[in-house]
């Protein structure tokens, strides 16, 4: 589905010395796969997603999307961003119906779809809304259902519940696995949160810093459908072991990193 | 929403007793500053500052004889006209300087210059090219307004969160659609702020390049009575001039309020 070889980008950083924020990623997407980037912050997790959306281009390697070279953003995939990235103008209608719009879909059947689209995330009845009448958690269901209202095979997100309080986290996370289970999309999910790469991910890709490469992929053998009881799945042993395990090599890149003292 | 309704409390409780909050601000100070003038003007009994009531009568005699309304139309068009140069050639310039690093690179520095430059120090060269007529006056307007309108609307531009255009491309927008769908929206409430600064400063232009160029419009009227000493002319004048400025301004906030009623919270006093 998703082909990425040896993928390399370089950037000045602020200091003017040159910081490898990829370097040779080798990574198969599967089709249908939930795949969730785990990594400490600056491992390129965000980078190697905006080179897979054709956001920003790389230095070296190939990203191929069934086959075909990825030279730039394409209806087959959509973004979900962090901080949402809503038009605080425009109502939660016109949010959800952008993207379509950009893509030259006359204004009824985008407005259609992007009805239907709002019910499917819970927000009916907010078509109206602008974002900054809404809670981060509603934001953030905008930017879902615009991501979805494009139809994409592969939805890219960015650590999209990061912004939003762990209550409401939990909440999204239910509903994006249902809402998976029902489309079967190919989802690459970047996340800073352990639980959440293995609560969501069939894999996940763990990446390390400096440069950033991919250290491991760890599949995660959980039974699916999982978002019928979240609870009784984390309180199993096996998700216990994974996320224990994802923490414990996070560690040590962390100390690997840190200053001396801490060695002792 | 919510202010409003704080405020109808206000007002409410404020209803029995008379209190300084439940009077509006702005009558009560044109009220103070109109006393002021006509009662200093009694008191003193300068001919270079007459009462408020004698340049009120000047007025009227200038309205009745139709001479204040030619010259204000001929002072309207040129402001008019300089405006929508100026309006159309800041957004333009200002665009293309907040979103092209080359094309701020290259034409800040005459922006900059020109908008601290005297305006007026450019009337000579205007009037040599383009004559007494219009172009000259319009030709100062352009240059009193345009440039404050462009450094804003670049700013505001560059102000834009840089994840709103890179949303807009992830959906596939080409460079037209992410300035005419995104950038242009986001920036709207602070190119508006430069728009508001420009209407202001080209009904000053107006009235400098009538002044000084050709002998037009209002600015002909001022400059006529100034040379009688005929200061209630004068003042009379002034008072129109203020009046189509303030016009102007809120004509531009009324295309502001429409433009930006999205912006959710502000920090705009409501005591």
């Amino acid at each position: 589905m998703i082909e990425i070889r040896e993928l390399r980008k370089t950037y000045v950083g602020q200091d003017g010395g040159l910081v490898e924020a990829l370097h040779d990623v080798d990574l198969d997407v599967r089709p249908n796969e939930f795949l969730t980037v785990l990594g400490p912050s600056g491992c390129g997790k965000t980078t190697l997603l905006k080179c897979v959306a054709g956001l920003i281009p790389w230095d070296d390697g190939d990203i191929l999307i069934d086959g075909t070279p990825v030279r730039g953003p394409g209806p087959d995939r959509s973004m979900v961003f962090q901080n949402f990235a809503l038009l605080p103008w425009a109502t939660v209608l016109d949010n959800v119906a952008f993207g379509l719009r950009m893509r030259g879909v006359g204004r009824a059947e985008r407005e259609e779809r992007a009805r239907v689209l709002i019910k499917k995330v819970g927000l009916a009845g907010f078509e109206t809304k602008r974002p900054g009448e809404l809670s981060g958690g509603m934001q953030q269901r905008v930017g879902l259902a615009r991501a979805l209202a494009v139809q994409p095979q592969v939805l890219l997100m960015d650590e999209p519940f990061g912004a939003v309080d762990e209550q409401t986290r939990r909440l999204l996370q239910e509903e994006l696995l249902s809402i998976w289970e029902e489309h079967r999309l190919t989802v690459v999910f970047i996340t800073h949160s352990m639980e959440e790469a293995v609560l969501l991910g069939d894999r996940v890709v763990l990446m390390s810093a400096r440069p950033g490469q991919i250290a491991e992929i760890v599949p995660v053998p959980l039974e699916r459908p999982r978002s019928s009881d979240v609870g009784a799945l984390e309180r199993s042993g096996q998700y216990v072991e994974i996320t224990a395990y994802l923490w414990d090599r996070l560690r040590d890149m962390h100390e690997e990193h840190r200053p001396a003292k801490a060695a002792g | 929403m919510s202010a409003l309704a704080q405020r109808r409390g206000h007002s409410a409780r404020a209803r029995g007793r008379l209190s300084w909050r439940s009077l509006p601000a702005a009558p009560v100070s044109l009220g103070a500053a109109a006393a002021a003038w006509e009662l200093v003007g009694q008191v003193a009994n300068a001919s270079f500052f007459p009462p408020l009531t004698t340049v009120l009568g000047r007025l009227v005699d200038m309205a009745s004889s139709g001479l204040i309304f030619s010259s204000l139309r001929d002072s309207l068009i040129n402001l008019l006209l300089g405006f929508a140069i100026s309006l159309f050639g800041g957004l333009a310039i200002g665009v293309a300087m907040g979103r092209y690093r080359k094309v701020e690179a290259a034409l800040g520095v005459y922006v900059y210059a020109l908008l601290t430059a005297p305006s007026l120090v450019f009337a000579p060269i205007f009037f040599s090219l383009l004559g007494e007529g219009r172009g000259s006056i319009v030709a100062v307007v352009v240059m009193y307004s345009m440039f404050v309108m462009i450094i804003n609307t670049a700013s505001a531009i560059q102000g834009v969160p840089a994840h709103l255009p890179e949303m807009a491309r992830s959906y596939g927008a080409g460079e037209g659609q992410v300035l005419l769908r995104v950038l242009l929206p986001a920036a709207a409430p602070m190119i508006m702020a430069g728009v508001r600064l420009g209407v202001g400063r080209a009904v000053t232009g107006m009235i400098n390049g009538e002044m000084f160029i050709a002998v037009v419009g209002l600015g002909r009227v001022v400059t006529q009575a100034g040379g009688r000493f005929d200061s209630a002319s004068v003042l009379a004048v002034l008072l129109v001039i203020i009046a189509v400025a303030l016009g102007a301004v809120a004509l531009v906030q009324a295309v502001d309020r429409r433009i930006t009623r999205w912006v959710p919270k502000t920090a705009r006093g409501d005591r």
